[in-house]
């Protein structure tokens, strides 16, 4: 199997869209990221304004109607889903990897 | 308090109202001249940002972002590019970029929009009836017959008396190569910041 070329996702975009998997504006993403790394990862505005319009680039991401006129929500695609769900994977398989190795000496 | 000031360079343009600021002169807008309000706290920090939108939503929502995160917007248009921003929360980020190949990235846009401000001109300079090699022979713009043979007070009333239409002929040449050159270099010198920092991030 050819691995997507979008992987392996970066620690920030990893966060970013597990948080997307529910919709969400870019403030709310902010605050997501941070508490889903246990406030290791604090994005500045610009920084996350930055990952969304590329992530909107991929397709990984798309803007969903929003009540709010003054801010635009985000949810992930099913393009998104299946790039987290491969990154998901091979994390998993690095994490079973280096249990195994850990238990065993 | 307002100030004239013409900056090529944002990086300087930044130095200088985060200095203003340390004084106790926050800026707060520009139309001609910088506009700046004296405040108290000598705290605030003025970051800019380059960027330009395709509609009013895009660009409402990226000004929402940065004002959630404790940064006010203020000054900057849709089609500014420059989009200037003052750290009104404590505890808002130091700065308005939290990673290096972001912060790169500004640098990036501002080469795109100078390559932008470049082309068209170079274009119409390649593409323009004057020839490179009568450029380089300022003698053949001269059309008055026999000019050159010509001497003394002869000489200098019919040299200077063309001479104006000499330069209004060749007005494209004399000022748009000048600029064109200007914005090509401008937009190579942000890409080399760019790779610079972008690359700084590979070897960290």
């Amino acid at each position: 199997m050819s691995r997507d070329k979008h992987l392996p996702l970066t620690e920030t975009v990893y966060y970013i869209l597990l948080s997307l998997l529910e919709p969400a504006h870019g403030y709310l993403i902010m605050k997501k990221v941070e508490d889903l790394s246990k406030g290791e990862i604090k994005m500045a505005a610009g920084t996350l304004y930055g990952a969304i319009e590329n992530l909107l680039k991929l397709k990984l991401i798309e803007p969903v109607h929003s009540p709010d006129k003054r801010r635009k929500i985000y949810l992930i695609t099913q393009t998104g889903r299946v790039v987290l769900q491969q990154d998901f994977e091979r994390i998993q398989h690095m994490v079973q990897l280096t249990e195994k190795a850990f238990t065993e000496r | 308090m307002k100030k004239f000031r013409f900056f090529l360079d944002i990086d300087k343009e930044e130095k200088w109202l985060n200095t203003m600021a340390k004084q106790g002169y926050i800026f707060i807008g520009k139309l001609v001249r910088y506009h700046f309000r004296p405040a108290q706290t000598e705290t605030s920090t003025i970051k800019i940002d380059y960027r330009s939108f395709k509609n009013q939503v895009d660009y409402q929502d990226y000004r929402t972002l940065f004002e959630d995160s404790g940064w006010k917007h203020i000054a900057g248009s849709k089609n500014s590019g420059v989009q200037y921003f003052e750290r009104i929360d404590e505890n808002a980020s130091k700065d308005i970029f939290s990673d290096i190949s972001s912060k790169a990235g500004r640098y990036k846009r501002l080469s795109e929009m100078y390559l932008t401000l470049a082309l068209p001109l170079t274009f119409a300079l390649i593409l323009s009836p004057v020839k490179f090699s009568t450029l380089l022979h300022p003698m053949s713009w001269y059309l008055t017959p026999g000019l050159w043979e010509k001497a003394g007070i002869s000489f200098w009333w019919s040299f200077l008396f063309e001479t104006p239409f000499v330069l209004l002929r060749n007005l494209s040449w004399v000022i748009l190569i000048p600029i064109a050159s200007f914005f090509l270099i401008k937009s190579m010198r942000a890409r080399m910041q760019y790779r610079k920092m972008r690359n700084s991030t590979k070897h960290s």
